[in-house]
């Protein structure tokens, strides 16, 4: 924590990644500052030597995963901001290139792993989209009620985090309270309760059972409940108001310019939700709203986040009352897994369940498709490129989370350091996403 | 790299149209982008390719930005959601970088594409139209290794610079190449550690913790 920047030039300064720590720092140094110096005109050199780099992370518990950053202070105000990442990169992209489709399942579990069904239901409809595979009208209502199940469970968890990160730790435990009754409801569903893994290429691993839609039905009435009360503690709350009001403020420009998804983007005026834009699953036939603000600061991303989950709400309900009977897996062997039935009590149930074990979907030779879903941090799309046999050529994963943090690195230049966490906790990002 | 053989590449591009696609959107469908780029740039845009309703339109590396900066300023594709990089794994024009187009305004959304070779991995920056490339550059040079002409920053995304490799390639093996990335000491001060596959192979022996520590005493 020298005031002497040009010490770190030197690739010898570093015992560890030497050149990578001398290459983030001379960035760190060169960058272009679009601050003016907090002296004012005229005033060249500050008596009290107040510049200071600082480098926080990865290991810090505040920025939420391993996320580092390197920042250079004037005073208190955060003059410039480089952002390090890929400490949590386990190369999702080449694993998948080695896995069969279905196989790669429960590795999206892993990627954002707030919400992971969000990831599946992203992968799955990614592939079906590569292969022209048609999902029953039962599971697609299932997904989506699940989907939103997850929005809710990440929201929760970025608020809880977001208060403990403004000072106050009790926000924390009640949002794990409502988590806990969704961990509920995934258990129910798919027998696990956090890395679920229950959408399936062609549908779904099993059918929702009575109870289970009981427990949504009755987490469906009591959340309001409890959103109302987290808006009576929030909304005029002091403290919470004057840490988030004006703060990490984004133009609608400059969100867009730089990639920025998800509330971050609707917190700043500009209208794009993948649920509208694209709609996937059966998102045009539900009634909801897309809360947009206009301010672009921490207070009007919280109250999308908010509003949002009361919208998710409304879309659990409706799709409690459309939920269709009938399958909920796709009958061609080619495209899913036999049934259980099937396989235990038929030869060729048992071979299609070998074949699909085995080789799994092929979609056609050079076919290549992008398919986004509205994850709750943001636009989450894959990338997929076929070369005709059950192992996908190339998948790139464009991760909401990975969007948002560039953005970011802008967001914190020009903030006070006592204000970093509260940014970083707005942009709410997931490692375990960002660094693939 | 040459000695590595496969038993198959996609040479040929996309050329298997699925009926009626389940999941196609109207919004991929970009008929009349695809039509002003034609008109525009004649002989420079060279595939179109129409999957799942889905536009990819391929067009020449040199005159990328030109192609981009029309897209952007005249037909209102002013979102750059995602950019990336394949490996082909062929012999010429090795390298594709795809950037995946929004325009919010009319709904649409446009691949666009360019082929590169293997031997001048170079690419024209688009960082200078769209902010958002900035970081989707870093990481298709650290990955694949193709760099981009014009970043002011090019800079790997998630490996750190002492790695010598860009790890998507195809001819990179899954398993990771043992030594080629330092871990930390155990001890503070100690010696810098290497991977279990390298310490294995009788690369770096580690050393336990107590080792360590009685010798120093």
């Amino acid at each position: 924590m020298s005031t002497n920047v040009s010490q770190y030039a030197g690739e010898d300064y570093f015992r560890f990644w030497p050149r990578h720590n001398a290459a983030l720092f001379r960035r760190l140094e060169t960058k272009h500052s679009w601050l003016e110096p907090a002296g004012g005109d005229g005033v060249a050199t500050d008596v009290l030597e107040n510049e200071m780099v600082l480098n926080i992370g990865p290991q810090h518990p505040a920025t939420h995963g391993v996320l580092r950053c390197a920042v250079k202070l004037d005073g208190e105000i955060i003059e410039k901001c480089v952002l390090d990442i890929g400490y949590l990169h386990r190369g999702i992209e080449k694993l998948a290139e080695s896995k069969s489709y279905q196989e790669f399942m429960p590795y999206t579990d892993r990627m954002d792993y707030l919400a992971p069904y969000s990831t599946n239901v992203a992968w799955c409809l990614a592939v079906e989209k590569l292969a022209g595979i048609e999902v029953p009208d039962r599971a697609q209502w299932v997904r989506m009620m699940m989907v939103e199940l997850a929005r809710i469970s990440a929201h929760l968890l970025w608020m809880g985090v977001g208060l403990m990160d403004a000072g106050a730790v009790s926000v924390f435990l009640w949002a794990f309270q409502s988590r806990e009754d969704i961990y509920k409801i995934f258990d129910h569903v798919a027998g696990a309760r956090f890395t679920v893994s229950h959408s399936r290429i062609g549908g779904l691993a099993s059918d929702v059972s009575p109870e289970a839609l009981a427990l949504i039905a009755d987490f469906a009435d009591r959340f309001p409940a409890v959103i109302d009360g987290w808006e009576k503690l929030l909304n005029r709350n002091r403290i919470w108001i004057d840490r988030n009001a004006g703060i990490g403020v984004m133009s609608a420009d400059d969100v867009m310019g730089l990639g920025m998804t998800g509330p971050n983007l609707r917190g700043s005026g500009v209208e794009y939700d993948i649920r509208r834009f694209e709609p996937y699953l059966k998102y045009d036939e539900v009634d909801f709203v897309i809360p947009i603000r206009t301010e672009g600061d921490c207070l009007a991303r919280y109250f999308v986040r908010l509003r949002e989950m009361k919208e998710s709400v409304k879309i659990i309900r409706q799709c409690l009352e459309k939920l269709p009977a009938g399958p909920i897996r796709s009958d061609n062997a080619k495209h899913a897994y036999a049934s259980k039935d099937e396989v235990y009590y038929s030869m060729e149930g048992m071979i299609h369940d070998f074949m699909y074990t085995s080789e799994g979907v092929t979609p056609p030779r050079g076919a290549e498709v992008y398919h986004a879903i509205e994850a709750p941090k943001g636009e989450l799309g894959f990338f997929l490129q076929s070369d005709g046999t059950g192992n996908p050529w190339r998948c790139h994963m464009n991760s909401p989370s990975y969007s948002n943090l560039q953005g970011l690195e802008t967001m914190l230049e020009g903030a006070a350091m006592g204000d970093m966490v509260v940014l970083i906790g707005t942009v709410d990002p997931v490692m375990g996403e960002a660094d693939k | 790299m040459s000695s590595l053989s496969f038993d198959f590449s996609p040479v040929d591009g996309p050329n298997e149209q699925v009926g009626d696609n389940p999941h196609a959107q109207e919004s991929t469908n970009c008929a009349d982008a695809v039509a002003a780029l034609k008109e525009r740039f004649a002989e420079d845009v060279h595939d179109v390719v129409l999957y799942a309703n889905e536009h990819t339109v391929r067009v020449s590396r040199e005159r990328l930005l030109e192609v981009a900066g029309f897209l952007k300023n005249d037909l209102g594709f002013a979102y750059l959601v995602d950019l990336g990089a394949t490996d082909r794994f062929t012999e010429d024009d090795r390298f594709e970088v795809f950037y995946n187009l929004v325009s919010i305004k009319s709904q649409k959304r446009l691949r666009l594409k360019v082929w590169v070779d293997e031997e001048n991995a170079v690419v024209d920056s688009v960082s200078g139209l769209f902010r958002s490339a900035n970081w989707y550059e870093r990481e298709a040079w650290d990955m694949m290794g193709i760099r981009f002409e014009g970043h002011e920053d090019l800079r790997r995304m998630f490996m750190p610079e002492d790695f010598e490799y860009h790890p998507q390639r195809k001819e990179f093996p899954l398993l990771g190449i043992p030594g080629s990335l330092p871990l930390p000491s155990r001890t503070p001060g100690g010696e810098l550690t290497m991977d279990p596959y390298a310490s294995a192979s009788g690369d770096k022996p580690i050393k336990s913790y107590e080792e360590e520590s009685s010798e120093e005493e």
